[in-house]
């Protein structure tokens, strides 16, 4: 085993280590990417697949329809629905449950909706306390929808050229 | 036969057939909407069209005739053009609802719009939209979305033989419906829905409640009637969401009637009895019934009914079984009677005269198999309304009439509406129905030249009417057609069976049968059949139902019935149940009279919660499934029956599966021989009529069993009219009544009496009152045959 | 419902039929009842439909199909105007203007004082004489509005 000049060259002008403290030195002074969450977000998609939501129209009917192809669709079988007639004759859910710890969110049931009933909003921050809490019912959903109505148009209106 | 080439593969077929037939055999798909292998050929919605060899243009594939040597095209680019075009023509109008339409998932159109549709429309103008009027409780209407196949035109008009549906109109302005929007009455209805093609006629009570895809089948036997029909019980998450029928040529055909299409209606409803409940007598609770469970409530059971055999005899017990049980349920039943020491068994509830038990064939097997009915050349229904008792029996006898010509006759007591013509219609009325049968005996004699009994011949001797020579010509006319058509039948029917001297009926029937060698077909209630074939009959010295009742026996055993409604005498099993010192019901629905009498009620579970088997009366066996689980406590009567068995310590009750039940029953009886004519048979007659009014009496086709009584569409049908006493025009006259006045009816013994309204009822003879069994209003007037009238 | 000559003729009728045929005297049938009656009610079609012993509803699809049959109440005349492509070529556009301006009425319409229909029909096979229109039953050709106010002031 003969000795490598080469090596014992870089090993003791430490010209990694300069090379290295290079790196560190220019990055010392460029602008940071390092947003201070919760207080800064990052921009999102309006793409982006967070908790479901069942809209409405702008004259206050739920849009959901009870045709169950977003429980069809779903990979997950995350959805449970129960229909019936209600009293107008209009097909409506009696039952809209989606089960967070099963979904996987992948946006099928969205674009199964003939409706753009069932959507996925750009919700990411929910949390749940108790195993009950996973199951999230019609009007939970609802009230989502109402809650967040603009936002979730005004995403889809920037995606539909896409679409 | 005939050689055809279709898309190069060369086929041998029947000349002349249609070419979609010939296809279909094969294997080879042609799209189609109005072509229906059951129906007549419409060619109307051109979806079939087809390219043929030397023809200039397409051609339909439903009426194109095979001839030899055709060379068909099914894909090629004339047929797929024609094809795609129509399409596009008949999406122009149908509306894009189909994420709200039932019929979504399941839907020809929606497949074949996949298949040979565009992409887009090319039409931008108005939709047709049409207005959908209620044509009933059982079938929901959605117009816009027809496509003028006609088959529920067809349907109606040449299978169930009540045209109700039409096409009026022209062109683009043809709208199916019914005229002046009636509403649809026809017992097999729901057949129509099947047909469909598209969403226009859905099934009201499945209306938005599930959807195809998440269905899960289950094969099973409707226990409705004698015929066995075949039935795919669909459920959604345990919950039984529709039934529809499977395909079986040898018994249903592919049809099923409203009853059981519509009886699981009963099975989801909050009638069910869910928990077993006892009366204790606490004051506290309500009627002093206590909800417990079920290790209590056997208990309580179990020595109750050891109370009675102790403190009497076994033969203090009766047991009562509803026709509509199983095999497995029927043979339980017997087995824990006989083991509690009683021979007082029985599932003839519809029945009052039992004098030929003895002597008459072991069991009511029909001599003609279902698939024959469609065969006949001749038959003769005895005392039989055969479209509403067994409808698809009567679908049958209709096919036979179109095509063979099949002369049918009926001799019967009230002028009932067939969906077939028949050839002779004699509208007796009880009293004479024996003569009018003696008389066709003596007329069968005369041509066969073979002496009638002397008995026989007695029955015949001629009252006023038979000098009615229009009446005797009918007479002997069906006498003429049983004994020179060749394949001809002798049907009798639920009247002559609860006829007051129906042993003397069947005695006369079987007579003529075995002279002319007509088959003799018995069409008993439900699955009764499987109560012969199980013994679930009175053992030796044992009693029959009228005896049980009239007996008053210390305690009852009542299995899937409730007496005072299932029993033809209501009064007399009200009267026993209400005397009995304990009363064991098993039921699956609560009843508010059975928690009058009865001490302990167990659930059990309903007919598509339980599998069993079903014998019906040309002797099948057919295998039910379990379609559901039992909701919540209750459970399989047979489970019932056997742990009650353990509770009262008996032994021989260890069957762990329901095949250890089958197996213990012998199916001897269904290969053991007809019996033979007792020469020395009992012929007295029975039926008295003094004074008064005679009374015809028959049980409605939705009130023969609590789960019918329990499903609510067929409640709200036409074939489920309020109680009410029938009288014709002359009558009404000759009493002074008109249309729904009150009256007061009472028996002429003057030991029942109720007040009903006056309904006109053409059907009912002269001197009669047709007032139906099956509702509480009319038991209190028992089995009791004359009756009079009084302004209330 | 309907009299004894009516009756009488719808027997005609049928007796042109064999037995198992009866439904072909149905077309025959409706237009006797609409002889007497002017128009064809529901409890008419149903009547009619007794006597031929056919389905109600059947005899309502005839009665439907064709627009001869009248299943509202009309006038005491009725003016059938072609609008088929022969006429509509020949003018029948101002035919039915110049009705609908001496009668003021409308297509499928009936003056005030109910002596006369207007209907638009479909050929009535008469192209050669274009444009035309059926009075009651009479064919009237090459209209114009002079001979048109002839026939109007003719009818009673």
């Amino acid at each position: 085993m003969g000795i490598d000049i080469k090596q014992l060259y870089k090993t003791f002008s430490l010209k990694e280590l300069r090379k290295g403290l290079g790196v560190t030195g220019r990055q010392l002074f460029r602008k940071k990417t390092t947003i201070m969450y919760p207080e800064e977000k990052t921009p999102k998609s309006p793409r982006f697949r967070g908790l479901h939501a069942l809209r409405r129209y702008p004259n206050g009917e739920e849009r959901c329809i009870a045709c169950k192809l977003c429980e069809a669709v779903c990979p997950a079988l995350a959805i449970t629905i129960d229909s019936e007639e209600r009293e107008d004759g209009t097909r409506r859910t009696t039952r809209y449950d989606i089960d967070l710890f099963k979904c996987i969110y992948c946006g099928f049931c969205e674009e199964a909706c003939p409706v753009d009933s069932i959507v996925l909003t750009d919700i990411h921050e929910f949390h749940m306390e108790s195993n009950g809490e996973r199951l999230i019912e019609k009007l939970d959903l609802l009230k989502i929808g109402d809650q967040f109505e603009a936002e979730i148009s005004a995403a889809r209106k920037q995606d539909a050229p896409y679409r | 036969m005939a050689t055809i080439e279709v898309d190069g593969k060369t086929l041998e077929v029947e000349a002349g057939e249609m070419l979609i037939k010939a296809t279909d055999k094969a294997g080879i798909y042609i799209p189609r909407f109005c072509y229906h292998d059951k129906l007549s050929v419409a060619a109307n919605c051109r979806m079939c069209l087809v390219e043929v060899e030397k023809a200039p243009k397409p051609l339909p594939a439903c009426a194109t005739p095979i001839m030899d040597g055709m060379k068909v095209f099914t894909k090629s680019k004339l047929a797929r053009e024609a094809q795609k075009g129509t399409m596009e023509f008949l999406l122009i109008n149908h509306p894009l609802d189909c994420p709200v339409c039932d019929q979504g998932g399941e839907c020809p159109l929606q497949d074949q719009a996949l298949g040979y549709g565009k992409d887009e429309s090319r039409f931008l103008e108005r939709k047709r939209v049409v207005a959908s009027h209620d044509i009933g409780p059982l079938v929901a209407t959605e117009m816009t979305r027809c496509i003028h196949c006609t088959r529920c035109v067809r349907y109606g008009e040449e299978v169930a033989g009540i045209m109700e549906m039409g096409a009026p109109g022209r062109g683009e302005y043809t709208q199916i419906g019914t005229f002046l929007n009636q509403s649809v009455d026809s017992e097999v209805s729901g057949n129509m829905i099947d047909l469909c093609p598209v969403g226009a006629l859905t099934s009201k009570p499945y209306r938005f409640a599930a959807r195809s895809w998440e269905l899960q089948s289950h094969a099973s036997i409707s226990p409705h009637d004698c015929v066995g029909t075949n039935i795919n019980v669909q459920t959604l998450r345990d919950q039984v969401e529709r039934v529809l029928p499977i395909e079986n040529t040898e018994v249903n055909d592919c049809w099923i009637a409203d009853r059981d299409r519509y009886s699981y209606e009963a099975v989801n409803s909050d009638q069910r009895l869910t928990v077993p409940m006892i009366r204790d007598g606490n004051p506290e609770n309500d009627g002093g019934w206590r909800e417990v469970n079920w290790e209590s409530a056997l208990k309580y059971a179990a020595a109750g009914l050891l109370t009675v055999i102790e403190s009497s005899s076994g033969n203090h017990v009766g047991g009562l079984a509803s026709a509509s049980s199983t095999l497995e349920e029927f043979h339980l039943f017997q087995k824990l009677l006989q083991a509690m020491g009683s021979s007082n068994i029985d599932h003839r509830l519809q029945q009052l005269d039992f004098r030929d038990d003895s002597t008459a064939s072991r069991f009511p097997i029909s001599q003609l198999p279902i698939a024959d009915f469609s065969n006949l050349d001749a038959g003769l229904l005895i005392g039989s309304n055969i479209r509403k008792e067994q409808p698809l029996l009567s679908l049958r006898l209709r096919e036979a009439t179109l095509k063979n010509q099949a002369q049918i006759n009926v001799i019967g007591v009230m002028d009932y509406e067939m969906n077939f013509d028949l050839a002779q219609n004699i509208v007796s009325n009880p009293a004479s129905l024996v003569n009018e049968i003696a008389l066709l005996a003596v007329e069968v004699s005369k041509l066969k030249e073979n002496d009638v009994p002397e008995q026989i011949a007695l029955l015949a001797s001629p009252n006023e009417q038979y000098n009615d020579t229009q009446h005797l010509a009918a007479i002997s006319n069906i006498a003429n057609q049983l004994c020179s058509k060749e394949q001809t039948m002798v049907t009798l029917g639920a009247i002559a069976q609860q006829h007051k001297d129906a042993s003397v009926i069947r005695f006369i029937a079987q007579w003529i049968c075995d002279i002319t060698d007509a088959r003799m077909v018995i069409l008993p209630p439900a699955n009764s059949v499987a109560g012969w074939v199980a013994n679930c009959t009175p053992g030796e010295a044992g009693k029959n139902t009228v005896d049980m009742l009239a007996a008053k026996l210390k305690a009852y055993v009542l299995l899937g019935c409730e007496p005072e409604l299932d029993h033809i005498d209501g009064q007399s099993a009200m009267n026993a149940m209400l005397a009995a010192d304990f009363v064991l019901q098993i039921s699956a629905f609560k009843s508010s009279n059975v928690m009058k009498y009865a001490d302990v009620i167990l659930p059990m579970a309903a007919f598509t919660e339980a599998a069993g088997t079903y014998v019906n009366c040309e002797g099948r066996v057919q295998k039910s499934s379990v379609a559901a689980p039992p909701k919540e406590e209750s459970r399989p009567a047979w489970k019932i029956l056997r742990v009650l068995g353990n509770f009262m310590e008996f032994s021989g009750f260890d069957q762990i599966t329901l095949d250890d039940v089958t197996s213990e029953v012998s199916f001897e009886n269904l290969s053991s021989p007809k019996g033979k004519t007792q020469e020395n048979s009992d012929t007295t007659i029975h039926y008295h009529h003094t004074r008064g009014l005679q009374r015809i009496s028959d049980t409605p086709m939705y009130r023969a069993e609590a789960t019918l009584r329990n499903a609510k569409a067929l409640q709200k049908t036409a074939d489920n009219p309020p109680p009410a006493a029938g009288l014709n025009a002359k009558m009404m006259e000759k009493y002074g009544f008109s249309d729904s006045d009150l009256t007061l009816v009472v028996t002429t013994n003057g030991e029942g009496n109720t007040v009903l309204p006056i309904r006109l009822d053409n059907r009912v003879p002269n001197d009669c009152v047709y007032i139906s069994a099956g509702h509480l209003e009319t038991a209190p007037l028992g089995a009791d045959t004359s009756v009079s009238l009084e302004k209330a | 419902m309907l009299s004894d000559t009516s009756l009488r003729e719808i027997q005609h009728e049928l007796s042109k039929y064999p037995a198992d045929r009866r439904q072909s005297a149905l077309m025959a049938a409706l237009r006797i009842a609409q002889d007497e009656h002017g128009w064809l009610s529901e409890p008419l079609i149903e009547y009619v439909a007794g006597v031929i012993r056919v389905p109600p509803v059947r005899a309502y699809e005839v009665a439907s199909f064709y627009s001869m049959y009248e299943l509202k109440p009309v006038g005491r005349n009725k003016i059938c105007v072609c609008t088929n492509i022969s006429c509509m070529l020949r003018g029948s556009d101002e035919v039915v203007e110049h009705l609908n301006k001496r009668l003021g009425i409308g297509l499928g319409e009936t003056t005030a004082d109910g002596k006369v229909t207007l209907k638009e029909v479909e050929c009535l096979a008469a192209c050669a004489g274009a444009p035309m229109m059926q009075v009651n039953r009479d064919y009237f050709e090459n209209l114009t509005p002079q001979s048109i106010d002839e026939i109007l002031d003719s009818l009673s």
